[in-house]
């Protein structure tokens, strides 16, 4: 893993400009408020980095019932409300085709739309998913063993790490969840393949064929989609090699919910 | 969500009982509420017999009440959150309660997971056990 750790550190760096406006139809001022500018990290989640947006636009909007739960900010990208927790990057990677940069993002806080998205007014919220995520990661990996045995402190160094961008400090943890308990590496690879932003296919997958040879993600993917001759994925803005091997992928492109995020191409 | 079978008597003996047995002696009914969210009648002939329903068991934890009945079979494309939401109406949450659901005793799963994702994954004896509470249990 050592020698990889450059890939490591470019995947934790990748960053994306977003351009966030106010909905026009919020706008309570005479005049509209300026877009607000913001590179985000791709591994985070937008309600992570989106602090300064809030209070950018919060001054133009409706004064009145401002505190009140339902009118939590939301973004909204292509008339398509931007589900939180999902990685910003695999939100980037789903809409690639419609994507262009900066990325527009349009702000909400008004008619939040609860049939599609999850309630998110506080950061202890994501906190609580993006464990969860880690530890369902790891009962795929592991059998749920190695983040069971860890401490509390872990856990939050983990968070941390990923709330304020600190590489050390979230790899000093992340390394013992990515670490391969025996030759044969994870029990099964944990990975989410979208078809869609609302629907991604889960299955159980092993890093090893039947005859002890590498899978690849070519193997993965004909698993996944018999039928499809020409998928491939994309993932961190880039398609990777169908003969890279899952293993290797799982421990170098997994998103800090320990998952890969890979959106079909076909 | 159809209704599978009765959970046998026997079966709820090994269950903690305490503050369920209250809630369930106020809450007896049966049948599942008349405002669950639908399933069947509003699927098309196509997309039911496409795949298949999975077997779903639900068990309370905690302090939550135990349901009259456990065993469900529910559409594979339904959502974690709309197994919630039939909990919470089943056992007669209000709306602004919380309920948690957790897998294997571990995580809960995102609201939009699909039941057919997690049964491939965590399902065992061609069923998924899915339990549920009022407070966090595993964190």
């Amino acid at each position: 893993m050592a020698n990889d750790r450059e890939v490591l550190r470019e995947i934790w760096e990748g960053k994306v400009p977003v351009c966030f406006q106010l909905d026009p139809e919020e706008v309570y001022d005479l005049q509209a408020p300026d877009p607000f500018y913001l590179m985000v990290p791709r591994l985070s989640y937008f309600p992570l980095c989106t602090d300064k947006v809030r209070k950018h636009f919060m001054r133009h909007v409706q004064q009145e019932g401002q505190d009140k739960p339902e009118n939590e900010m939301w973004l909204e990208f292509n008339g398509i409300p931007l589900k939180w927790h999902i990685p910003i990057g695999a939100l980037l990677d789903l809409y690639h085709n419609d994507i262009q940069l900066p990325w527009n993002i349009v702000v909400h806080f008004r008619k939040f739309p609860e049939d599609v998205l999850m309630r998110c007014n506080n950061k202890e919220i994501v906190e609580s998913h993006f464990l969860s995520c880690i530890k369902e990661a790891d009962v795929l990996k592991h059998r749920g063993q190695l983040v069971s045995n860890m401490q509390k402190k872990d856990h939050n160094q983990l968070w941390l790490g990923l709330l304020n961008d600190k590489f050390d400090q979230f790899w000093a943890v992340n390394r013992k969840l990515m670490e391969a308990t025996s030759d044969e590496g994870f029990k099964y690879i944990p990975f989410r393949c979208y078809i869609s932003e609302d629907k991604y296919i889960q299955r159980l997958v092993k890093p090893l064929l039947e005859d002890g040879h590498r899978k690849t993600l070519k193997h993965l993917l004909n698993e996944l989609f018999p039928n499809e001759e020409t998928a491939s994925v994309r993932t961190h803005g880039i398609i990777p090699s169908l003969d890279a091997p899952l293993q290797w992928l799982s421990e170098h492109l997994s998103y800090p919910d320990n998952f890969l995020h890979l959106i079909l191409i076909t | 969500m159809s209704e599978k079978e009765e959970e046998p008597q026997t079966g709820e003996a090994s269950e903690p009982k305490t503050p369920d047995v209250a809630a369930e002696e106020t809450n007896p009914n049966p049948d599942p509420p008349t405002t669950e969210p639908s399933s069947a009648n509003n699927e098309t002939p196509v997309a039911s017999d496409k795949e298949k329903k999975i077997e779903v068991l639900l068990k309370a934890t905690g302090d939550a009440p135990i349901m009259t009945k456990k065993k469900w079979t529910v559409p594979p494309d339904k959502t974690l959150g709309w197994i919630s939401e039939f909990i919470k109406k089943f056992i007669k949450m209000g709306p602004e309660e919380r309920l948690f659901l957790y897998i294997n005793q571990t995580f809960a799963p995102a609201p939009d997971q699909t039941v057919k994702n997690i049964y491939d994954c965590y399902g065992t004896d061609g069923k998924l056990i899915i339990h549920y509470c009022k407070s966090q249990a595993w964190g």
